[in-house]
């Protein structure tokens, strides 16, 4: 019934390649052939619609299937990938997961029952109407992350339309909301997903050249690590048709120096949210920054200079936080930008968020940690500017009792990645006397200017 | 001014402080001709930057001047200055230069 449309596309496909995974590639008939297996399989499973199912995985095929299948079947799904390893337990609970799928690199799978009911409000809502759920996590401001809750019925709307077919690279991850946009895309448009094991330069270029990939999208970082990498001139790229990169601001020189070293490649900005969903977008040109977004479903309006978006597709709510909604139904992005005639230019939060090549630092989680620390009187966490990753996180720190600074750091920052996401572990820790209390506020203020 | 073998000492020990926070498979290898970044270089996109980073940081202690690595400048050269040890220290040596150091 939700993935009818999908499904009738690639009956008519042939043997079209539908996903390049391991450098193996498997056929729309193989992916119809899975689907109807998993599907099968949930019925033996007595898995009800609306059950929470948590799909450990990525990008492969059979974790693609058995994304599918779950839709049909009605059911909740929480993606989670390997990146968010050290919070996981966390997010099952906070889903309220009854069961989990656990995908091995080998594309074997463990089903596993899990102590959570799935009980929550939002989701009987869901079950009142017989839709499909996805739950996505983004960072929440205490540290705790919010569990936003999407319709998937609505946000399967926009691919009802077929667009062009186009190879494209699974740059983004399965557990992210433009990670399941570029998916959802592909499918939709019966083109081939390319996956790749690792997102570093070379490897992404290899794998653009061996399978003609024509579609890259990318963080801001990456591009500037493709810069310094020089990978792009070991590699033929002359298959690439569009670069599309979002989720964090790109530097203006990285956007030139893109533009000139692909002059046949469209570089188009995209800019989605994870509680609204990815809109339709285009750039000026492919050196500017300036971007008209919205599309069908969409619509956009600024506030005291803040981008606020109402979708058709919006999440239902947040599973474990109050509804950030405006009364009439706008969601406050936060991202602060300037408009000219239709087109917009974003600079990003406006706010003590640090945005490390996309993903989102809350200065105050990491500094509830380092406070555990021992020895640690008192921690100011901040942002500092950065022309690889936008920004690094900082940390200045006071002692209780005096001893040796580079020992001390060491071990913290070892401490630190044994509790953080390695992205949120301060790169620059600096050992003070007294804390400037004002720093982090200075540092916002500089952000500004 | 400090002589290029100067440099790539400096480069070097932040190589080992580098490698105690890198796990086993990402370490650098201690030699002039490492790939900091690129080929078959070792750095993920967190690795570099802490490198860079420290490299920074070691520059300021040593001689006492602040100089960015990754920049519009190191961006617009012909040859990345991350290709190798080598020639980042080149890099390095010259922007000091520039600083009048």
């Amino acid at each position: 019934m939700f993935i009818d449309f999908f499904l009738e596309r690639f009956a008519g496909e042939g043997d079209k390649n539908a996903i390049i995974w391991q450098d193996r590639p498997y056929t729309y008939p193989h992916l119809l052939e899975r689907i109807s297996y998993w599907s099968k399989r949930l019925r033996e499973e007595k898995i009800q619609p609306g059950t929470v199912t948590v799909l450990e995985g990525d990008f492969s095929p059979e974790a693609v299937a058995l994304l599918l299948a779950l839709i049909e079947q009605g059911c909740v799904i929480v993606p989670l990938t390997a990146a968010v390893a050290t919070r996981k337990e966390e997010f099952i609970e906070t889903a309220q997961g009854e069961i989990s799928f656990i995908f091995t690199p080998d594309d074997q799978v463990r089903i596993k029952k899990l102590p959570g009911k799935g009980r929550h409000v939002l989701y009987d809502k869901l079950r009142a109407e017989k839709h499909p759920g996805l739950v996505l996590f983004s960072s929440g401001t205490t540290g705790k992350a919010k569990a936003i809750l999407h319709d998937v019925e609505h946000l399967l709307q926009k691919y009802k339309v077929k667009r062009k077919d186009f190879t494209t690279l699974a740059f983004l991850l399965f557990d992210h909301i433009a990670g399941i946009d570029t998916l959802l895309y592909v499918l939709s448009n019966c083109s081939c997903l390319v996956t790749v094991e690792e997102r570093l330069p070379d490897i992404v270029c290899r794998v653009i050249e061996k399978y003609k990939v024509e579609v890259l999208p990318v963080s801001a970082t990456f591009m500037n690590l493709l810069i310094f990498s020089e990978a792009y001139s070991r590699y033929d790229l002359s298959s690439l048709k569009y670069i599309a990169y979002g989720s964090e601001v790109m530097l203006e020189s990285t956007l030139k120096k893109s533009a000139a070293l692909f002059p046949g490649v469209a570089i188009l900005q995209k800019y989605g949210t994870t509680e609204v969903g990815t809109l339709r977008s285009k750039s000026r040109s492919s050196d500017s920054p300036w971007v008209k977004i919205g599309g069908e479903g969409f619509a956009t309006r600024v506030v005291d200079g803040i981008l606020q978006i109402k979708a058709h597709s919006a999440m239902l709510g947040y599973l474990n936080s109050p509804s950030p909604f405006t009364e009439d139904g706008w969601f406050v992005t936060g991202d602060r930008v300037e408009v000219d005639g239709e087109y917009y230019r974003i600079y990003g939060r406006d706010c003590d968020i640090i945005n490390i090549g996309g993903e989102k630092v809350f200065p105050t989680e990491v500094e509830n940690l380092i406070q555990t620390f021992d020895n640690v009187a008192e921690v100011l966490v901040y942002g500092e500017k950065n022309n690889i990753t936008g920004n690094i996180v900082c940390a200045d720190i006071s002692l209780v009792k005096k001893e040796d600074g580079k020992k001390f750091i060491i071990n913290l920052k070892k401490f630190c990645l044994q509790h953080l996401q390695p992205y949120k572990v301060p790169i620059k820790i600096k050992i003070v006397d007294q804390l400037d209390l004002s720093a982090r506020f200075k540092k916002v203020r500089r952000k500004e200017d | 001014m400090p002589e290029y073998k100067d440099i790539v000492e400096l480069i070097l020990t932040t190589i080992d402080e580098v490698n105690e926070l890198l796990p086993a498979d990402r370490q650098l290898e201690r030699s002039v001709d490492t790939v900091v970044f690129g080929g078959d270089g070792k750095l993920d996109s967190l690795g570099l930057v802490t490198f860079i980073v420290a490299v920074e940081q070691k520059i300021a202690e040593t001689f006492n001047v602040t100089v960015t690595l990754a920049d519009e400048k190191a961006m617009s050269q012909r040859n990345s200055p991350f290709r190798n040890v080598g020639a980042l220290a080149g890099y390095i040596k010259k922007l000091l230069a520039e600083s009048g150091k």
